[in-house]
């Protein structure tokens, strides 16, 4: 009653409608006059019944009613008009008015009528029934008030008490959206596993849902506790543990229950070990590393998030481990308990680990110190890995026609009308397993290092020509490309030798100017022999180019040299200049591992002692010994900056 | 895939079939080529009913260097269509029985060794007609080329180097007519056609 709602009803303020025409129109009665209202209203009167009601009122003056009953059926039944009635009740009032006032006149005469008060009888007063009766009256009106007290109060506590912990089905909503739910008889049952995202892993990931109690609540706070009285009284301990609760941690009215063996924390975790020291490792979870689920306190979201984390390290490490069984490697790969071993290159291994600490215990085992830095590439690479495979598991091509098999690739399906032969049809078969891609990845991993490596320390140990390295910033995981730029200081412009690199999973490829492939191994020794021969190579070219400078003439050009010493690696390369009158003669001989020799030679001798052999002094034109140039003590900044000056003087004297 | 010239190779009187075949054997590996397997073209031809009106052909080939494609010829008149297919097309022959009834004596196949030899892949291939020895037909396939005017003299020279003179001059009439064309998976079938269809009509061993 307390909430009951006065309801109007009034008719709409509009006409009534008269008739609707066939085209819809609709044809209103035209408004009421005033006095067409009045006369409406007025004959809803009922007058029979006022009349009645006078005649309660007036119970004293019994002698006038019979007077009125017998006037009173002649106006209803001769109602000729509409204000008839009217005028018959108007004229019943007068009389009654009229036989009043004579009535009254003569009373005021007091000679034939007196007045004589009606004698009332004084009821006893008893006050102690008075007291009794006030008493009861005010606990009665007492009780509504406290009762209407006591609701408006639970009414605020349940308010207060909603807004700091959210409604069971509301969380069980927000639940819902995120996670697979399902109700079996009386329970809620989840499921976190990534089987409707493609994955075949056979374990399940069933959690169940249930509604925190709230006692147990109430006894983990410690100021409600010690009351024996809050647990009968109700409507003071909501509002003491709200406010307990509210101030440490949102408590959440559900509690999601997940296997044991899907608590705690898991992580993969990638060493690189060469010779028993470690090169880089990476620690594979979804979350960043620290939380801690055997906290019973922890949101349901991160709780499950956690657990299906462990999920999916589980499902990588036992797929990883099914496939380091099943493959063929060269050197076997190992799997011993939660460790993976596969060898990337000869005396590097790659080991793949699961990390898993249960909550249960005491200290969950600290993830061990990071003995090199976090590889992030590896850690996403194993993570996407996966993911692809579940993504392939659930996205099919479908099939073309529609009546065809469900499942093959739509290469494969193209290949039959395409008449693709065995050889395109063996290549479609092939795929890499998850262990594979990621060892190729390792492997990759390490050729870049190297090949990083050999540029670097040979740009530090060479200065004379410079050595410069551009890496490609876009690159595949198990590809990459490095360009290689060899100039000299000052004469950039005048020659520059230029190769690139393309680092592969286990062999690199290198493409010189000239077009020249050539493919190497691991061994990083391979690019370093390279690297020295183009250093050597563009010594000698660029002499060339700056002799077209200076106007010396290029007469003799060998790149692989067969005289002097046998080089342990390349050939020694050797060019000879002749000055522009041809006068003097320079000789260089470029080896990788003695370096530069420059020998120069006057061609007549400006002074000629005639011999036994040589008589004349016109055979000196045909050229003589040379003689080697100190070429420590020469000036200059480098080996062309030397050779300009030494063709300088030479042109000159 | 390359270019592939189908050559008869004439069966002698004091050799059998499988002779034939081990003569020519001794002779490829001589020239250094490795056997790679076996190999296997077989052809079956399906006529279609009178209710049909002018009578159809189809042929219906399988060629094991192609394995997931099924070939097919239409012979309507003067009309030939080639068509390629999956492995499916045979399951719809079966179901087009009442159209297309096949013709189980006229099956054909031809099969042997497979060889490699540098560039080359030659196949011995037997002929047999529901199981009665035809004779000897040798394909190679030159695999860098597949314009038949650029490698013909080439493959010219290479199977007179271990046929003989059972090889002629000039390219089979089938490429002759396409020596500028690219050639096609379907070029192959075509010229075994060719061949099974004169294996047909003769009633001895050519």
């Amino acid at each position: 009653m307390a909430y009951s709602v006065n309801i109007s009803v009034e008719a709409p303020i509009e006409n009534q409608i008269q008739e609707i025409t066939y085209d819809g129109q609709e044809i209103y009665q035209a408004p009421l006059t005033l006095s067409e209202n009045l006369a409406k209203i007025a004959q809803k009167i009922d007058f029979s019944k006022s009349n009645g009601d006078e005649v309660k009122k007036e119970p004293p003056e019994g002698g006038e009613k019979s007077e009125d009953d017998s006037k009173d059926p002649a106006p209803f039944q001769s109602s000729l008009w509409p204000w008839d009635s009217v005028r018959n009740k108007l004229r019943n009032a007068l009389t009654e008015v009229c036989v009043l006032a004579d009535v009254l006149s003569i009373v005021k005469e007091k000679k034939y009528m007196v007045l004589d008060p009606v004698p009332q009888e004084v009821p006893d007063v008893k006050p102690m029934v008075q007291v009794y009766a006030r008493k009861k009256a005010l606990s009665g009106a007492g009780q509504v008030l406290l009762f209407g007290a006591e609701r408006l109060r639970n009414c605020q506590n349940e308010l207060a008490r909603s807004r700091a912990t959210p409604d069971f089905h509301i969380e069980l909503l927000r639940l819902r959206q995120n996670w697979r739910l399902k109700k079996v008889s009386n329970s809620i049952i989840g499921d976190l596993s990534y089987r409707t995202a493609g994955s075949k892993y056979t374990q399940t990931g069933m959690f169940e849902v249930t509604k925190a109690e709230e006692e147990e609540k109430v006894w983990s706070s410690p100021p409600a506790s010690p009351n024996p009285n809050s647990s009968s009284s109700s409507n003071s301990t909501p509002s003491q543990s709200h406010t307990s609760s509210n101030s440490k941690v949102n408590p959440s009215a559900l509690r999601v229950t997940i296997p044991s063996e899907l608590q705690g924390v898991a992580y993969i975790e990638v060493l690189c070990q060469k010779d028993q020291e470690d090169l880089c490792s990476a620690n594979i979870s979804l979350l960043n590393g620290g939380t801690n689920s055997s906290n019973a306190d922890m949101h349901w979201q991160q709780k499950l998030e956690a657990a299906q984390n462990v999920l999916f390290c589980k499902e990588l490490f036992s797929q990883l481990a099914r496939e380091a069984v099943h493959l063929r490697a060269p050197i076997p790969h190992m799997v011993v308990g939660n460790q993976i071993m596969a060898t990337v290159l000869p005396g590097i291994q790659l080991i793949i680990g699961l990390c898993h600490s249960t909550g249960n215990d005491k200290k969950p085992s600290a993830p061990p110190p990071q003995k090199t830095e976090h590889d992030h590439v590896l850690e996403h690479s194993l993570h996407q890995l996966l993911r692809e495979v579940h993504h392939k598991n659930t996205h099919h091509s479908f099939p073309h026609p529609s009546s065809g098999p469900i499942g093959p690739s739509k290469r494969r399906c193209l290949a039959g009308p395409n008449a693709a032969d065995r050889y395109e049809l063996l290549e479609m078969t092939k795929s890499q397993t998850l262990l594979e891609q990621i060892i190729q990845q390792a492997q990759h991993f390490f050729m870049r290092l190297r090949t990083e490596y050999v540029l670097d320390t040979i740009a530090k140990e060479v200065k004379d020509p410079l050595i410069v390295s551009h890496w490609n910033a876009l690159n595949s995981p198990t590809q990459s490309c490095v360009k290689i730029n060899i100039l000299t200081h000052g004469y950039d412009t005048v020659c520059r030798t230029s190769l690139v690199v393309h680092v592969g999973e286990k062999s690199l490829k290198c493409v010189c100017r000239d077009g020249r492939v050539m493919h190497m191994s691991y061994e990083p020794q391979e690019l370093r022999d390279l690297i020295f021969c183009q250093i050597y190579q563009h010594q000698i070219t660029a002499v060339q180019a700056l002799a077209k400078c200076m106007g010396w003439q290029f007469l003799a050009n060998s790149s692989h040299l067969g005289l002097g010493a046998v080089e342990p690696l390349g050939n020694a390369s050797s060019c000879i200049l002749a000055s522009p009158i041809g006068d003097r003669m320079i000789a260089v001989r470029c080896e990788p591992q003695t370096g530069v020799q420059v020998g120069i030679a006057h061609s007549p001798r400006k002074d000629f002692f005639p011999g036994q052999l040589v008589r004349e002094r016109k055979w000196e034109n045909l050229g003589g010994s040379f003689k080697e140039v100190r070429w420590d003590k020469m000036e200059g900044k480098n080996f062309l900056n030397k050779m300009e000056l030494l063709m300088a003087s030479l042109t000159s004297s | 895939m390359g270019v592939t010239v189908l050559q008869q190779f004439p069966m002698s009187e004091n050799r059998t079939g499988p002779q034939t075949i081990e003569f020519l054997t001794k002779r490829v590996v001589a020239l250094g080529a490795v056997q790679t397997g076996q190999f296997l073209v077989d052809c079956e031809t399906y006529q279609s009913v009178p209710q049909l009106g002018s009578p159809k052909t189809v042929h219906v080939l399988h060629n094991s260097e192609q394995p997931a494609s099924v070939f097919a010829v239409l012979e309507s008149g003067t009309k030939v269509v080639p068509l390629i297919a999956d492995g499916l097309f045979d399951l719809l022959m079966l179901k087009m029985t009442s159209i297309y009834t096949s013709k189980k004596q006229t099956k054909v196949e031809a099969k042997g060794p497979r060889f490699e030899i540098g560039d080359f892949c030659v196949k011995l291939g037997s002929v047999t007609m529901s199981q009665n020895f035809k004779g000897v037909l040798v394909e190679v396939e030159y695999r860098p080329c597949v314009i038949p005017g650029s490698s013909w003299e080439l493959m010219r020279e290479f199977l007179q180097g271990f046929l003989g003179s059972a090889v002629p001059n000039q390219a089979p009439q089938y490429l002759q007519n396409r020596m500028n064309e690219i050639y096609q998976p379907m070029d192959t079938i075509q010229q075994y056609l060719e061949h099974f269809g004169q294996y047909r009509k003769s009633t001895s061993v050519i």
